[in-house]
């Protein structure tokens, strides 16, 4: 699918590429800070450099007056490059500050950037926590005193699984360890990857693959939520109590103490099709089968009737 | 000498819209919808839009949901065996008898690599039975796949009914309809009726699109692996440059019959209605195949007695009218309609079965010609056939005892 570039974005890489004034293209020199992000390996490589207005007494105040970059990458990598800039000289932040820019700002400059892209935005926010990180240990600032914890922009470098979340093969893999997650279900709740379009779930390489290659293919799967027929032979603590035989006579002799003469009444019947354990498929007839109440009849009065009578675990299904 | 084209159950004519609308996609607009240049890019818009018209037409929550096949036997391959991929702790499947041969073929293959498969028979009218169905519904079971209309008598199953209990039963298991015959003819609204359906297949060239293009409906969050592999398109979930042109017709010809259903469906049934009538009251000794049961408003199955199809079929289409059989002779491997079988349809009428399936390309004096020609085609055979009583115009007495030992 070919990349839909909003015209803000194709505009900033047209001008960072011809060189017009007012854009960042290079490097600054003996600069306060220095981040790098990303490799050639995966395709994508910023280097970041600023240069800040030294405040005399507290370092903390200083203030970026320049900002440039050197982008080995596509159009929109060029672009969000630019975009990390000049939001950062536009807005006079200190480097403390500019930490606070995150992809989602260096997107809404771009007018938006396809979902595939979207990890552009994200090197250029890693490459700028870089650049602070070794700004503020030139200029002797405990980032850690003042609550603010770089990390390891490792992660964001790879195969991307979940092209929604923009979480890659590393990442997934070394959340999956860390927090011993076992299905689909429990990487989605952790990470959020294959949370959105669920499209990745089993697709070749994907989050199943992922958790069989971890684990080994005979790891446990999604449990399918207890089987009906199951109930009866092999949960011992849920176990019924009475034989199927014994169980579906109870529920025939709750259905005519109980439920038949009050749907006679109205001119209606009702019929026990199966039983699969605690599943009772009934059959509303005559006047009920029409009825549009049915599926409340079904609910209201004879589950509950069969709940209360023979077995709270009792789940009735309209046939 | 005109044409009257009768079969359209087997395949259809393109519409003159639907091959408008490709034309472009055949011609200048040529690019690779995953090429980076611009002039890409209006291949890449054309397949979004067609699959956004798509899932509003089918009831479908998110476009994402709709995979482009090549037919709809590619999007069967890809539910039955895709499913059974992705689910390996569950091992069972229940189909029905009466299935397209590209759901019971693919079957039978997993029964061969070590699934069970429930086969569910019909009635006499082709109907299945609700309390066998829900017996066969087990702890095991990972798919459940019925179709949705039958492609030679055109019995509807209830596919809202059968989906909601195997949901209610255990919403793990996926239930796969094979709605080929159906989507374009009959409403599917997937956040509707349709709501407890997982996966759903169909095609373009039953419904006026040309052959060659097919989708699969995947609900959201649905177990199933990818079919085909090897490229990125459709988000993985299958690999192969996009047929831009005939996905664009697909939709186009959805959108027709979407938007002709009513109209077309009660012109379509009155005229089978009357071809229907008409030939049972001219023809003695013929049944009406699934007559009990709710059908296609466009299909006619009918049996002949004691005399078989593909003679027939060879008269008809000497008079220019198209239409097919599900006689042995007909059917390339010499074996009699399964469906019409399960039916529990006599051997002398399995063989002298025809169907009719018509379109909205048909007009009343298709059907005239049809009611004019047929009774006296039927009248010839039997005047040759070794049961018929030339001189009552009846079955000989003997003739039911005749044929006994071929059962």
């Amino acid at each position: 699918m070919a990349w839909e570039y909003s015209e803000k974005t194709k505009q900033l890489f047209m001008d960072a590429v011809h060189g017009r004034p007012g854009t960042h293209l290079g490097e600054v020199e003996n600069p306060d800070g220095l981040g790098e992000h990303g490799s050639i390996a995966c395709g994508d490589a910023l280097r970041f450099t600023f240069r800040v207005d030294r405040h005399p007494k507290d370092p903390k105040k200083d203030v970026i007056v320049e900002a440039k970059y050197l982008t080995f990458g596509c159009t929109s990598a060029i672009a969000a490059s630019e975009a990390l800039c000049t939001i950062i000289e536009e807005g006079g932040y200190t480097p403390i500050e500019a930490l606070k820019i995150s992809n989602d700002d260096i997107v809404k400059f771009l007018e938006g950037l396809p979902e595939q892209k979207i990890h552009c935005s994200v090197m250029g926010a890693e490459a700028l926590e870089a650049a602070v990180y070794n700004w503020a240990q030139k200029r002797g600032v405990d980032l850690d005193a003042l609550g603010i914890h770089i990390q390891s922009p490792e992660d964001a470098e790879g195969r991307i699984v979940c092209k929604c979340f923009s979480l890659t093969e590393p990442y997934l893999k070394r959340k999956i360890k860390e927090l011993n997650l076992r299905t689909i279900d429990e990487i989605t709740n952790a990470t959020k990857a294959g949370g959105a379009c669920m499209s990745c779930h089993h697709v070749p390489g994907g989050l199943q693959d992922l958790l069989d290659e971890i684990w080994g293919a005979a790891a446990p799967k999604p449990k399918a939520p207890p089987a009906p027929v199951e109930v009866v032979e092999t949960a011992a603590g849920n176990a019924l109590t009475m034989s199927p035989y014994q169980f579906g006579k109870k529920i025939e002799e709750a259905m005519d103490h109980y439920v038949r003469p009050m749907l006679q009444k109205d001119g209606g019947d009702l019929e026990i099709v199966d039983i699969k354990g605690t599943l009772v498929y009934a059959h509303l007839k005559g006047a009920c089968a029409d009825c549009v109440a049915a599926g409340q009849t079904l609910k209201l009065l004879i589950e509950k009737t069969l709940k209360d009578v023979v077995d709270e675990r009792i789940r009735v299904i309209q046939v | 000498m005109r044409i009257i084209y009768a079969d359209n159950n087997a395949t259809t004519g393109i519409a003159p819209e639907v091959y408008e609308a490709m034309i472009p996609y055949l011609t200048e607009i040529y690019f690779n919808p995953s090429s980076m240049y611009d002039s890409a890019r209006s291949a890449a818009n054309a397949i979004a839009r067609a699959r956004n018209d798509i899932a509003r037409y089918l009831g479908a929550k998110d476009p994402k949901e709709i995979l482009f096949t090549s037919c709809a036997t590619e999007s069967n391959n890809t539910a039955i065996q895709g499913t059974a991929k992705a689910n390996p702790n569950r091992r069972h499947i229940i189909t029905t008898s009466v299935e397209h041969p590209a759901v019971l073929e693919v079957c039978k293959d997993m029964q061969r690599n070590g699934c069970r498969v429930t086969f569910l028979p019909v009635d006499g009218n082709g109907n299945l039975d609700i309390s066998t169905f829900i017996r066969a519904l087990e702890s095991d079971t990972l798919l459940v796949t019925i179709m949705h209309a039958n492609n030679e008598t055109g019995v509807i199953f209830p596919i809202e009914r059968l989906s909601r209990l195997t949901k209610e039963t255990d919403p793990s298991i996926i239930f796969h309809t094979d709605a080929t015959q159906s989507v374009g003819k009959l409403p599917v609204d997937l956040e509707g009726d349709f709501r407890y359906v997982d996966l759903l297949s169909f095609s373009g060239h039953k419904l006026h699109a040309p052959k060659g293009i097919g989708a699969l409906y995947i609900r959201k969050g649905t177990p199933c692996r990818p079919f085909m592999i090897g490229g990125h398109q459709e988000e993985g979930r299958r690999a192969g440059t996009e047929n831009v042109p005939y996905i664009v017709g697909l939709a186009k010809a959805l959108s027709l019959g979407v938007e002709n259903q009513k109209e077309e469906d009660e012109r379509i049934r009155n005229l089978r209605d009357r071809l229907e009538t008409s030939l049972e009251e001219k023809i003695p000794y013929v049944q009406v195949n699934g007559k009990g049961a709710p059908r296609l408003p466009n299909t006619l199955n009918i049996s002949c007695h004691y005399v078989e199809g593909e003679g027939m079929l060879y008269q008809l289409s000497a008079h220019g009218i198209c239409a097919s059989s599900g006689s042995a002779c007909t059917s390339g491997s010499l074996e009699p309609s399964h469906v019409l079988r399960a039916l529990k349809v006599p051997f002398t009428a399995v063989h002298g079965s025809v169907r009719f399936s018509l379109s909205r390309y048909n007009s009343d004096e298709d059907i005239d010609r049809i009611i004019e020609v047929f009774p006296q085609i039927v009248a010839n055979l039997r005047k040759l056939s070794p049961y018929w009583d030339n001189k009552e115009n009846k079955p000989r007495p003997d003739a039911e005892k005749m044929i006994g030992g071929q059962e």
